[in-house]
This record gives C-alpha cells, structure tokens and sequence, in this order.
C-alpha cells in the first residue's frame, strides 16, 4: 500500500498481479472499470481513487478476522477452526426430484427454494452453469428456478458481482449461496468499509455457504478435459472424500482425474484461502463425510448452523419437512474441524512462500489469534 | 451557380486556392481526363474538377488508389488525350512502379502527375520528398512558387510533356495547395480532342506503335534524349528568373513557397540591394548554363528548400564541374547547418540564415519564447482539448470496444495500424483507446498482421489484430488479405466502414453507390469480397457496444486462420448525416456521479467525447451541445444512467 491508497491500483498490485484474486466478483459490478471475463477479474480502465469499494470489498485484501468474527457472530458459538458453530446436522431434501438435481443431499436448494417461499428473501442469487464452464451469478425471483440451478460449479462464478447489480435495483431482501472467498467478501461489505452505497449491503438478509476446498482455473481445465473428452459430454463433477481424485460425470460414465492431474487446474488463489467451511455465513453446507459407500453417503449433507437466522431457517425446514435430519456421527465434526485446520495451515505455508517472508501473511494478520495458534 | 474554374474571360483575376489554380491550368490547357487518389493536401484538385466535369465535358474520378489513378489517366493520353493525375507526396510511392515503366514507354497526348507535399507532415505520418523520382525515373520536374505559377506551369507542363513525349511531374506544397491568392485566367480551349488509340503503326513508331518499355536500352537512351531536350527548354524557361543587384554579395537559390520566404527575408533584413534570388520553377533537369550565369554573379550563395538538400546537391554537382572555368563558390544550405532537413521553413528561418552570412543581426523576428506564451495564453482562455476523435465519431465506439475485448481477452493482443482517423488510436490518452501498436502506409496494418499471425511456430501466443477503413480497403488491404488467408495467418481484420473517405473530406470510393461526378455508380461491397476470398466475414454496429464487444471476444477465441469484422458505422461528419442528431442528450445530475467511487468520471477522464465536459464547480458532467453530434454512445456508457438520450424530433 503507497500514499495509504487502497484503489484499484493497489488491488492490482496486491491482489490481481500476486494471482490472489479468487474471481468471487465483489470487485464487479460497482463501477465501470472492472469486469469478469471467464474466471478472470479485467481492469478496463485505469481508476485512481484513492479509496475504493473494489479494494475495500476484496476478500484477498487485508482483513481484520477478529473483528470481523466479533461483530458478526456470537462470541459463545466461536471455534478456532470452523468459525461460529450453532449447530451441526446432517441433512438431506426429502423431495426426491430436488435430490436427483442436486450435487449432495440438495440441502442449499431446499433452503433457498424455502427462503424464497417464506418471503424470508425475494431474491436469490445462486450460481449459473453456462455453457464451456463459463458460469455466473444470477438473481432469481420464483423458487422453480433456483431447483434448476442446483449442482457444485468447480470453476468459479463471479456471484458477488451479481449481488452488486441486484442490489441496486429492484431487489429489497437478497439470499445468496456462495463459496466462502465470496462469504468473506459479503461479509466485508457488511461491515461498511466505504460510506458509498451503504443501503445495498443492508439488503443482504441470507448467506448459505457452500464448504470449499479449491476450485479449478478456466483455462487450465478446459485444456485437461479437452485432452480426454469433450466439453459438451460433461454432466458433473465432485471430489469425493479420502480418494484423492476429481470425478467428472459425462453421458458415458465417470472419468476420474488424478490430484496430480488437478493440481495443475487449480486456481492459484485457492492455494492461499483460508476457509473451508464459509465462516461468515448464516448457514454452511458441504457433502457428508460419512463411513461407508461414497455414493451413498454423498445423498447427505454436512450442515453448520452458525447465525439465529440461519437457524430459523433450517428449523422452518424441520418443521415443514423439506429437510430429513440424520444422527451425525460423534467424529464427523471433529474430522471436519481437523481439515479445516489443515488448509489453514498449508495456506499459511503457501502464502508466506508467496510473499517470501513468514512474517508478511499478504491479506491475513500475523496477530490474528487463529493464525497465532497455528503457527505456534 | 457556375464554378468560376470555367469562367470563359480572359485577362479577369480571381481569388484561388492554389489548388483550384492547378485545376483552372488544367482546364486551360484543355484536359480530358482527371484522376486522383485522395489526400491532404492534394485533394481540391480533383474535387473542383468534379464540380466542373459536366459543363467541362470532363472524365473525372477517384481511383482505388494511386497507381490505378495513373494507368487511367495514361490510357487517356495513349488515346491522344491531355490527362492529369493527382496524390499526396506518398502516392507517388505507391504508383512509383507504373510510373518507371511509364516513363519508359513515354507517352502521346499531355499527361502530367501533380503530387501536393506536406513538409511538416502537417497532415501526414511521413514527410517524404517524391522530388527526387524526377532524378531517377528521368522525367521533368516542375515547382510552381504562387498561385499564378501554379495556373501557369500546369497549363505549360502540359505542352512540355507533348513535346518531348513524357510524363511531366508538377509539386505542390500543403502553403501553396491550401493557401488562396489572386489569379489571373487565360484562354479555355473550346473543342475537346477526340479519343482514338492508334496501335497499328511500325511497332516502335511513338504515335502509331506499341506502347511499351521495349527494347529497353533503346528506349532508355529515347528517354534520356527528352530530359536533354527538357533541359534545352528550361534554358529559356520563364519560371526560373533572376531578381537582385547585377553583382549581389550573397545569391539566393530556391523554389516553390520558399521564393516568397526569401523575398519576405530581403524586404526584412532591407538588403534589396545585396542580395539576389534566383528562383527554379523547371527544377528537373536544372539548365546549366542559365544557372551559370547567375553563380558567376557571386561567389557566396545560399540555398533555400524545404526538407532535403534536393536542389543543392544538383547545383553544386553542376559547380563542381564548372569550377575549372567559373571558380570555386561558397555554398550554405543544409550541409553548413544553415537550414534543417526536416519540417518545413519560413522567412524567420531565412533572415536568420541570411543574417547569419552576411554578419547581420539587427532583426528580430518572434522572440524566441513567443510560441511558448501564445500557447500559454491560449490555454487559459480555451477548454482543454486532446487531438481525438471528432464527436459522435464511430471509430471512438470501434476503438472503445475493441480496448475493452482485448482487455478481457488477457493475451496481450495488439492492432497493426494504418493510415485513416482512426489512425489516432496510437495517440491514445490515458489507456482509453491505445490499441494500435505499428501505423505504417495503407494497407499494411493487413500485411503486417498476416506476419504476425504466422508466428505462432515461434511461440507467439498475442492475438493479432488489424484495422483498415472502407477506402483503404480497396487501395492496398486486398492483396494483404488474399495473402493472410493463402497462408493460414491468424488474425483478425476490423474494417471500420464509416461510409466514405472521411479524413480527407469524403471523396467517393468503389464501395459507395455514386461516383466522384455524382453519377451513380455500383457499389462494391466488401464483405463479398472477402467471402470469395474464404474469410468468414461479420457486420455489427459498434453503437450497439455489448454485442459488438461479445462478438469481438468471440473471433478472438477462435483462433483459426482470417477472420474479418466489419463495423459499420456511418462518421458523425458525414455529408448525408447533414448535421442531424440522432438523440437529443443530456444529463441527469441528480444521477451523475461524478468523481465517486462507481464512476470517477469515466466519461471525461476515460471515453473523452468532446462532446461531454467536466463542470469543476458541480462537480459533474455536461452535455456541450454544441458540440455533441447525438450519437447517443455515451448514454451506454454511464455507469449510473444518468447520461440521458432522447430521439430528436
Ligand atoms: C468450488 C466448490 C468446491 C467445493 N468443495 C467442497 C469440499 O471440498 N468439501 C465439501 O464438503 N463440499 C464442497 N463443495 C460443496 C458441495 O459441492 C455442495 O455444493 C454442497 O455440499 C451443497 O450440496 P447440495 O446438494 O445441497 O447443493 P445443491 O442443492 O446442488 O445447490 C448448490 C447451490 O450452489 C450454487 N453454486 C454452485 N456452484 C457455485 C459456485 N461455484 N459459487 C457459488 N454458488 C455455487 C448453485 O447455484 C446451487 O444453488 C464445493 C462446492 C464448490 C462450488
Ligand atoms: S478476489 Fe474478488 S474482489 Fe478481490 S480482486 Fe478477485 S474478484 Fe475482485
Ligand atoms: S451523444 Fe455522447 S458520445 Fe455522442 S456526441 Fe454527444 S456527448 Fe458525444
């Protein structure tokens, strides 16, 4: 950061040219001089404000968590390694057509589908999958579109640009499901950095999480899928637990890549996130870990529960029963909580290896106590 | 009302421009056909005689370029005809290889090839010197220096070229083309010569034969014969004249606009009495004993030209060989560092060479900061304005739009350039528009980018674009694309089709449905053209910015072999438009948003229409609407809506 500026300049220089930039889009959106283009963030025009939204809201810029964890949640539900923790369920849609759309359980598209019915939110905003896995955010009014939009896009979707438009027009009370550098973004915004627009945030009345490990880059995959199949054969794709592949579902069967294979697609901001569970939304949700069969257990989500209007919500489903309850095993939240901190902590190697000294943690703070605890 | 260009009195003067002198020369001398190639400063030539074509009984036209314009007009004078061609100092470049062949083949009714040079480059990207064709292709150079001159020697050149059999080269300079002065007319002939190509006579029979370059050394010692006979006529020549002293201490030697440079320097320095000029308006072959004469006068002499030492390095070849006899002379000029080879001269530039020779230095011209202060006053009490594109211009949407797709694009694609307006995307401010990397001749924007697209074996990954207008495209890009498309180049060629020949003031071309005489004509339509060629061709507006941008990005993507885009766009001068605005525009200020964070005037400090001003006390944007051509682009491009357009009644 020169002369204190915290702009666009400083955003390119910190974040866009380091290849910190997650594509989550809070930067899109705001003004005419970024855009999203594939999975990549484009500086049109050079902006020289000195303070601006695009840096203020970037997850990838410096970021005070503990503040932001304070404000945001309950001091009570906090954990070091998953963020606030209300409540862990596992859970899947007891609508049979919502789970044959969706990628796990169908619990984030039963929970917005509800949202959007309750009147809890008019607007959701979920992610797209376009054509040439080229998706975005779209804002969607009527339940039925959003059961037409389910399943995991691995290649980023610049959703936050998407709440950015909405917000400025019609939409009074926006849902969004998002990946947790969008939630950190949302979350930022949330704390008003900037005093431009202040009522946009305010709209925001849903966050559900989806939990993270990486996504992939755009380019780079197309590449590794051009070599064994071709695009317009895709149906899917997941990272099954412990197996240590990528699965991609096409017409004729799965094909499997190897991590070794994948490494080499992943966006390279991944490899310096440190969330995987969405620590700043109301609600969570990522496939459950559980023993046995994958393809059976994949039919289930893993839920955190972490604001009370994430509670409600998933009460409101209990009651209705859109939602099936399971047992969660007693070792579930732990295993989950031990995976969290591991990408934490390969974050942290990665990130210092980046910025070539361990002191100098790029977006994070060394005094952060959850990044104290870490480094010991 | 009837051009004053046929005005049938003899012995009247009128008020000219000198480009009109020119044409009112070629008129007098009785001129049948008339083609040209537009270009500053030589256009005014063929457009008054377009005017007058009908009345004139006249064949006038804008070629496709300026090779093409000489053939026709040496197939009139292969017909018997007195022609006239006409092209900016590079034109003669191009048309160079048919003008070699040409001049060897000589030919039969009066032709004459009058280039307008632009020392300074006022509005050109060179500032070449085509004198010096005369010297090597061996043909007759003739320089008028005023506006009568210009009438004159046009007329005379053509009865020189018949003479002698040979095409004759007139130069203009942009002072003299664009300058106006008084005239006065001779005679129009009243019969015109009837058009009949003889080819039926003894093959080397220079009226009746076969008009070729054959048998060449044959025909070159044929043409060699001319230019001495040129040079014997030159000798007696009413346009190289001697004014001064008997026996001045200093002689001047010059010609064209700089005579009146030299004679304004005299009056200056109030040394009538000490120094001479000895103006060339026959400056090729130089006659040697006239010039003789007048370098016996003296023995120190200054030579004044604009540009290349083109006249003093003849003269003193000349001396050299007359030293024996006359002695040796003292030459100033451009190799004693009195005079620069580049840009253009003016009287300050000679009274202080001048001065400087004769140990003068009483005079003072501008103080040397006045440019400085005049520039500094100016700016105080005019808007800021950048050299950019006009208002409503189509090639500031094109440009906007193909920066953004290249932006998104990431690869670090480039334009290769040529010449047009749109050339001005080199120039670019503050990143809006900087797109064109390379801006050579026209034409090879193409050519260059089917190099570049080749190199892809060599590890080039930058997509390749280029961009050419609708005239250009028929002068020079066709064989670049023919040849990009034979040979799997990959690029993209964006035709940015403004509907005319808009830099240099709308002069037809093969693309348009009426010709330069206002005839209608058939319209050669490019996309056609390249379909025939294989190329896959688009046609978008780039008014219609997003999905013009998308389609950029998309034939960006597709990185097979040519690709051309066509945007069409008619320019916001274009005569047709007839000043009318298409929207009424204006701004929302309770909208605006100025210099926030969500906009930090993207339309002044980025899009920079001169149409849109920036209000320093509102702090917000303005319609200037006077300016404003109503295109109605910036209205897209406001991130807050509050550009407003309305259709105008
Ligand atoms: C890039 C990525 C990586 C993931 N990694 C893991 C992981 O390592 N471990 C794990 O347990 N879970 C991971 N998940 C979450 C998991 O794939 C499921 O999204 C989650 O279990 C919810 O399942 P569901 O059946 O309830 O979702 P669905 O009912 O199918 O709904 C999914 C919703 O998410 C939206 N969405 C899809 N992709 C994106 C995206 N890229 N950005 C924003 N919104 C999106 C869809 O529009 C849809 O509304 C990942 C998801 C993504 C997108
Ligand atoms: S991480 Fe998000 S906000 Fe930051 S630069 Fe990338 S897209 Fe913009
Ligand atoms: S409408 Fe806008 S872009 Fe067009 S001329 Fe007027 S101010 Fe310029």
């Amino acid at each position: 950061m020169e002369d204190g500026g915290m702009g666009q300049r400083e955003l390119q220089r910190e974040v866009i040219d380091t290849h910190l930039c997650t594509g989550c889009g809070a930067c899109v959106g705001l003004c005419p001089y970024q855009t999203s283009y594939h999975d990549r963030i484009i500086l049109l025009h050079p902006c020289d404000i000195k303070v601006g939204r695009c840096y203020m809201f970037c997850p990838r810029t410096p970021t005070n968590l503990e503040t932001m964890r304070k404000s945001l949640c309950e001091e009570k539900d906090l954990t070091p390694e998953i963020g606030a923790v209300k409540g862990f369920y596992l859970t899947r849609a007891t609508d049979e057509q919502i789970r044959k759309d969706a990628q796990h359980g169908g619990s984030v598209t039963t929970l917005m589908t509800l949202a959007l019915r309750e009147g809890i939110i008019d607007t959701a905003i979920i992610a797209e999958g376009k054509e040439n896995f080229l998706h975005r955010g779209v804002a969607v009014n009527d339940p039925a579109e959003v059961k037409k939009r389910g399943k995991s896009k691995f290649i980023v979707s610049p959703t936050v640009a998407e709440f950015n438009r909405a917000a400025k027009g019609e939409a009074k009370k926006i849902g969004v499901v998002a990946t947790p550098c969008q939630v950190l973004a949302l979350a930022k915004m949330r704390l008003k950095p900037v005093p431009v627009d202040e009522g946009n945030i305010d709209k925001l009345k849903l966050v559900i999480g989806l939990f993270c490990g990486w996504a992939l880059s755009w380019r780079g995959f197309m590449e590794l899928l051009r070599k064994k199949t071709g695009l317009d054969a895709v149906v899917g794709m997941d990272i099954p637990p412990r197996r240590h592949t990528l699965e991609v579902y096409t017409k004729d069967g799965t094909i499997e890549f190897s991590m070794e294979e994948v490494n080499s697609c992943i966006r390279e901001a991944c490899h310096y996130c440190f969330d995987t569970t969405a620590e700043f939304a109301d609600i969570s949700v990522g496939s459950a870990r559980l023993p046995g069969r994958w393809e059976e257990t994949r039919i289930w989500n893993q839920v955190i529960v972490r604001t009370q209007r994430g509670d409600d919500l998933v009460q409101l489903a209990r009651a209705g029963g859109l939602l099936e309850f399971r047992e969660a095993p007693g070792e579930a939240l732990d295993e989950l909580k031990k995976s969290a901190m591991e990408k934490k902590r390969t974050a942290l190697k990665s990130i210092a290896a980046r910025s070539g000294s361990s002191p100098d943690l790029l977006y994070l703070d060394r005094f952060d106590p959850v990044v104290r605890m870490l480094q010991g | 009302m009837m051009s004053k260009l046929i005005a049938q009195k003899e012995g009247v003067e009128y008020l000219l421009m000198g480009n009109e002198a020119i044409s009112r020369g070629a008129l007098e001398a009785g001129v049948s056909v008339a083609c040209g190639y537009p270009g500053t400063p030589s256009s005014e030539i063929i457009e008054s005689l377009c005017r007058v074509a009908k009345e004139g009984n006249l064949y006038v036209e804008w070629s496709a370029n300026e090779k093409v314009s000489m053939e026709v007009a040496a197939a009139a004078s292969f017909a018997g005809m007195r022609s006239l061609c006409t092209m900016k100092q590079n034109g003669v470049h191009v048309a160079s290889d048919f003008l070699l062949h040409l001049a060897a083949s000589g030919i039969r009714g009066g032709m004459i090839l009058v280039f307008c040079e632009d020392p300074g480059a006022l509005s050109s990207v060179n500032e070449v010197e085509s004198r010096y064709f005369a010297p090597m292709i061996e043909i007759p150079l003739l320089e008028p220096a005023n506006f009568q001159e210009a009438k004159d020697m046009t007329r005379w050149a053509f009865e020189l070229s018949e003479e002698i059999k040979n095409i004759v080269m007139v130069r203009s300079v942009t002072r003299l083309s664009h300058g106006s002065g008084n005239v006065i007319f001779g005679k129009l002939p009243n019969t015109k010569r009837q058009a009949e190509f003889r080819c039926d006579g003894p093959i080397l029979d220079p009226d009746t034969g076969l008009v070729f370059s054959a048998p060449v050394v044959y025909k070159h010692q044929l043409q060699q014969e001319k230019i001495k006979r040129a040079e014997e006529i030159f000798e007696r020549s009413p346009f190289n004249t001697y004014e001064g002293p008997e026996k001045p201490g200093v002689l001047l030697i010059t010609s064209s606009i700089c005579y009146l440079y030299c004679r304004e320097a005299i009056s200056l320095l109030g040394v009538e009495d000490r120094v001479g000029v000895l103006k060339f308006g026959a400056t090729w072959p130089l006659p040697p004993s006239f010039l003789k004469r007048h370098l016996s006068l003296t023995d120190k002499i200054l030579m004044v030209e604009e540009v290349r030492p083109f006249l003093e390095e003849r003269v003193k070849i000349l001396a050299a060989g007359m030293a024996p006899e006359m002695g040796i002379k003292t030459f100033y000029g451009k190799e004693t560092g009195h005079f620069p080879s580049v840009g253009e001269l003016n009287p300050d530039l000679v009274v202080s060479a001048l001065g400087k020779i004769m140990g003068i230095n009483s005079y003072v011209g501008m103080p040397a900061d006045y440019e400085k202060k005049a520039q500094a006053l100016a700016s105080t009490k005019t808007p800021q304005r950048d050299l950019t594109f006009c208002p409503g211009c189509p090639h500031r949407a094109s440009f906007w739009l193909i920066h953004n797709a290249l932006q998104m694009d990431g690869r670090r694609g480039f334009v290769c350039g040529d010449i047009g307006c749109y050339s001005m995307a080199i120039l670019s401010p503050a990143g809006g528009f900087g797109v064109m990397k390379t801006l050579h001749s026209m034409g090879s924007g193409t050519g260059i980018a089917g190099g570049f697209g080749k190199f892809g074996q060599f590890g080039m990954e930058q997509p390749v674009l280029t961009v050419c207008g609708d005239s250009t495209f028929y002068h020079a890009v066709i064989p670049a694309l023919i040849n990009a498309v034979h040979h799997r180049a990959n690029m993209i060629l964006i035709v940015l089709d403004n509907g005319g020949t808009a830099m240099t003031g709308f002069q037809s071309h093969p693309g348009l449905t009426v010709n330069a005489m206002g005839e209608e004509a058939p319209a050669v339509d490019i996309a056609r053209i390249c379909e025939a060629i294989g190329v896959k061709v688009e046609i978008r507006d780039p008014f219609d910015l997003e999905e013009t941008r998308e389609t950029i990005n998309r034939l960006l993507e597709d990185e097979e072999g040519v690709r051309v885009l066509i945007l069409r766009q008619i320019c916001g001068l274009s005569p047709e438009k007839k000043a009318a605005k298409r929207y009424e525009v204006r701004i929302d200020e309770a909208l605006c948003l100025g210099e926030n964070c969500g906009c930090n005037r993207l339309c002044t400090r980025i899009f920079r229409c001169p149409g849109i001003n920036w209000d320093r006390q509102k702090k917000k944007a303005r319609i200037d609407e006077v300016i404003c051509a109503g295109c109605g682009v910036c209205s897209s491009i406001c991130p807050a809506g509050a550009i407003k357009r309305e259709e105008a009644a």
